[in-house]
C-alpha cells in the first residue's frame, strides 16, 4: 500500500494544485464587492487536500527508507477485468439509451452483465431480464402509475 | 407522549406496515449478500420512494436499514463474509457454530439479539434526541461551525486506517458540495457550463455510484471465492442444535444488555460506526467471560455481544442527526436526503415544527423492530437459501436497480453519467483506502459547514480574536486539534506495532525458508 499512498497522494497534491491555480478561477468568477467570495470554501478544501497529500506522500517517503515498500498489489487483476466488463456494458446500454431505445437498454445491461459475468444459460439470459424489466414495469406504470421513461 | 399514540395510529395501517414489512425483508436479504449493506440499500431506494406518502416512505427506508443491520449476520455466520464490516465479530463464533452444524442456532441467536438490541436502541433516540435538540437551539452560527468542523475531523481521523487519507476523503466532499450556484451571489460553481449542474450534485446518483456500483465492481472481482464459499454450507437436524436453549437464553441476556449499552452509546458519538461497536462489546464479553480462551471456537456468546451492539448503534445514530442535523454515520447521512425529499429537515427545528412526524418516525422504528423479528424469524431458512445464489446472478439486479435510482432522481441520462463517474471514484476510493464514508458525510454536511462559515467570519467581522466571546465554538476548535493530534499519535502507535508485527513474521518466513 505504500508505493500506492504515495503515487495517490503525488496525484491528489498535483490534481488540488492545478484546482487551485487554473480551475477555480476559471469556473468561478469573482464575487461583488461587499461579499464573501465563492471561491472561498473551494479554494479552502483544495488548499487542504494538497497540503494532506503532501504530508502522505512525506510520510511514505520517509517510511519507505526506513522499511521496504510493500510489493502487493492493490488492484488485482480480477477486479480491474470486473471494471472493464461493467464499463462496456454501461457504455453499450447508455448508447442505446441514448438512441431512444430503453428496453434495449435494460436488456442490454442486464443480459450483457450476466454473459461477462460468466453466466451461459439460455434461460436464465432470458428470463431474468424479461422479469426485471416486467416488474420495473408493473411496479411504476401499474402500481404506483408514474411512468419513469 | 400524545403524538407517539398517534404516531402509532397513523403507522398501524396496512398500507404503512406493508411498505414497513417490504423495507424489512429487502433490508434482511440486502443484509445477507456479502457487500450490499444498509448503506446501498437504502441509497438505491430512496428514489422508489417517491411516489410513497412521506410516512411510509421513511418507514421503508428504516425498514431496510434496520432489516440489513440484522440480515449481515446471515453471510458472516454461514460463509465467514460479513454482510457489513460490523457483523465481522459475529463471524469469529457465529461460523465455527455453522461449522458445527449449528447454524439455524447461531442464526437464531444473531436475529434475537438483533431485534432487542435495535429495540431498546429505538427507546434511547426516543429519549435523548428531543431533549438535546432543545439545547442545540441555543446554538448559533459560530459555534455549529465548530461543531461541524470537529465531526468531520473526529470521522475523517477514525475512518479507515489512515487520519490523512480520512481527512483528504471528507475536504473532497465539502468540495463536490459547493458545486453549483452560490446561494449568496448566485455565481455558478465548477458547473463547467452544464446546466444540470445548475443545482449541485445530486446526493443519490452519488451515493448510488460510491456505495453500490463501486462495490459490485469489486464484488464482480471476488464472484468465484464467494460461490464456492456458498456451496459448502452445512446444517445438521438435530433440534437442540437448530434453537436456542434456556441455558443459552439465561447466559446471554446479560451480554445482549451490555451490547446494546455498548451500541447504543458508541452510536451516539459520530464517526465511530457500528463496527467499533460490535467489535467492543465482543472484546468486553471475552473479558467478562469465564472461559475466554474458547471465544472464536463457537461460544453462542459471540454472536449475541456481536450483533445486539451492531444493532443498537443504527437507532442512536440518529440522536446527533435528529438533536443537530450531524449525520454520525453514512446511513444517517444517506437518510438525510430521504427526510429532506419528504418535507423533514433533521434538525433541533424540527422538533418544534413537525413534531408529529417525528413521532410517526418513531413509531415506525418501534414497529420495524417487531416486524423485523416475524420477518427473520420466519424467513430464515429462506434467507439462507439466498446467499446460495451465486452472485454473477445478484450482480446484474443491482446494477439494474442503481440505474433505475439514479435516474429517477432527475429524469435525466446526466444522473447516470453522475452515477458512473462516482462509481468509478467509489472502485479507486475504496482500493486505496481513502474512506466514502467520510466522503458522503462530507458532502452532506458541506453546505452548512459553508453557511456557517460565511456567517461565522461576518458575525466575528473576520476576526479571530473574537471567538472569546464564544467558548463553546473554541472549546470544539479545541477539541478538534486535540483530536487531530489523538488519532495521528494512535495510528502512528498502530503503524509502528504492525511494521514490528510484519517484519516479525518476515524474519520467521526468512527463517522458516533457511530451515
Amino acid at each position: 500500500m505504500k508505493r500506492a499512498d504515495l503515487v495517490s497522494g503525488v496525484v491528489l497534491a498535483v490534481f488540488s494544485i492545478v484546482m487551485l491555480i487554473a480551475v477555480i478561477p476559471a469556473q468561478i468568477e469573482p464575487a461583488p464587492d461587499g461579499y464573501v467570495s465563492p471561491r472561498l470554501v473551494p479554494n479552502l478544501a483544495m488548499i487542504v487536500i494538497a497540503g494532506l497529500s503532501l504530508l502522505l506522500v512525506l510520510k511514505n517517503l520517509r517510511t519507505s527508507v526506513v522499511e521496504p515498500r510493500a510489493r502487493e498489489a492493490v488492484f488485482s487483476r480480477p477486479e480491474m477485468i470486473a471494471l472493464l466488463k461493467i464499463a462496456v456494458v454501461f457504455a453499450v446500454s447508455v448508447g442505446l439509451f441514448g438512441l431512444g431505445a430503453p428496453l434495449a437498454a435494460g436488456i442490454a445491461l442486464i443480459a450483457g452483465t450476466l454473459f461477462l459475468l460468466g453466466e451461459r444459460r439460455p434461460l436464465i439470459l432470458v428470463l431474468m431480464p424479461a422479469g426485471l424489466l416486467l416488474m420495473v414495469w408493473a411496479l411504476f406504470y401499474k402500481v404506483l402509475g408514474t411512468p419513469i421513461v | 407522549m400524545d403524538h407517539l399514540i398517534i404516531g402509532f395510529q397513523n403507522v398501524l395501517t396496512p398500507s404503512t406496515l406493508f411498505w414497513v414489512t417490504v423495507g424489512v425483508t429487502l433490508g434482511y436479504v440486502l443484509g445477507a449478500l456479502p457487500g450490499l449493506g444498509k448503506a446501498t440499500g437504502v441509497a438505491v431506494a430512496i428514489p422508489m420512494t417517491f411516489y410513497l406518502p412521506p410516512v411510509a416512505a421513511i418507514a421503508l427506508l428504516i425498514g431496510i436499514a434496520k432489516g440489513s443491520a440484522a440480515g449481515s449476520a446471515v453471510s458472516a455466520i454461514l460463509l465467514n463474509t460479513p454482510g457489513e464490516p460490523s457483523s465481522a465479530p459475529t463471524a469469529l463464533d457465529g461460523y465455527p457454530l455453522a461449522r458445527q452444524g449449528k447454524a439455524q442456532k447461531a442464526l437464531k441467536m444473531g436475529l434475537f439479539a438483533s431485534v432487542i438490541g435495535d429495540f431498546l436502541s429505538t427507546l434511547v433516540l426516543i429519549a435523548l434526541a428531543a431533549p438535546l435538540a432543545s439545547y442545540a437551539l441555543l446554538i448559533g452560527p459560530v459555534e455549529l461551525c465548530a461543531i461541524l468542523l470537529f465531526s468531520l475531523t473526529f470521522i475523517g481521523g477514525l475512518a479507515g486506517r489512515s487520519m490523512l487519507k480520512g481527512l483528504i476523503a471528507a475536504a473532497f466532499g465539502v468540495f463536490f458540495a459547493t458545486v453549483g450556484i452560490e446561494t449568496e451571489t448566485f455565481i455558478p460553481r465548477l458547473t463547467f457550463g452544464l446546466l444540470e449542474l445548475d443545482d449541485g450534485i445530486s446526493l443519490v446518483p452519488m451515493a448510488i455510484g460510491v456505495l453500490a456500483v463501486a462495490e459490485m465492481v469489486i464484488q464482480g472481482g471476488n464472484a468465484q471465492t464467494l460461490d464456492r464459499e456458498a456451496a459448502q454450507i452445512d446444517d445438521s437436524a438435530r433440534p437442540e442444535d437448530r434453537r436456542v436453549t434456556l441455558a443459552e437464553w439465561r447466559r446471554c441476556l446479560p451480554v445482549i444488555g451490555r451490547g446494546t449499552l455498548i451500541g447504543a452509546v458508541v452510536g451516539i458519538l459520530p464517526g465511530l460506526g457500528a463496527s467499533v461497536g460490535s467489535f467492543l462489546s465482543y472484546g468486553a464479553t471475552q473479558r467478562a467471560s469465564k472461559t475466554p480462551e474458547k471465544f472464536g471456537t463457537g461460544m453462542i456468546e459471540g454472536v449475541a455481544a456481536a450483533e445486539s451492539a451492531d444493532n443498537a448503534v443504527v437507532p442512536s445514530s440518529f440522536v446527533p442527526l435528529f438533536a443537530l442535523g450531524i449525520p454520525g454515520s453514512v446511513i444517517a447521512a444517506i437518510l438525510i436526503a430521504a427526510l429532506v425529499l419528504h418535507g423533514l429537515t433533521p434538525g433541533p427545528m424540527m422538533f418544534l415544527e413537525q413534531p408529529q412526524m417525528i413521532a410517526d418516525l418513531y413509531a415506525a422504528m418501534l414497529c420495524a423492530s417487531v416486524i423485523l423479528l416475524i420477518v427473520g424469524y420466519v424467513g430464515q431458512r429462506v434467507f439462507a437459501q439466498i446467499i446460495r445464489v451465486p452472485i454473477r446472478l445478484i450482480i446484474p439486479v443491482v446494477l439494474f436497480l442503481c440505474c433505475i435510482g439514479a435516474y429517477m432522481t432527475t429524469n435525466s441520462l446526466f444522473s447516470i453519467y453522475l452515477m458512473l463517474g462516482f462509481a468509478l471514484l467509489g472502485f479507486f476510493a475504496r482500493k486505496l483506502e481513502f474512506s466514502f464514508v467520510t466522503f458522503l458525510i462530507g458532502f452532506v454536511i458541506g453546505p452548512n459547514l459553508e453557511l456557517t462559515f460565511r456567517q461565522s467570519l461576518q458575525i466575528l467581522d473576520h476576526d479571530p480574536a473574537r471567538l472569546v466571546g464564544h467558548p463553546i465554538a473554541l472549546l470544539f476548535g479545541l477539541l478538534t486539534i486535540a483530536t487531530v493530534v489523538w488519532i495521528s499519535r494512535s495510528n502512528n502507535r498502530l503503524s509502528a506495532r504492525r511494521a514490528a508485527a510484519q517484519s516479525a513474521g518476515t524474519d520467521q518466513t526468512a527463517e522458516h525458508s533457511h530451515i
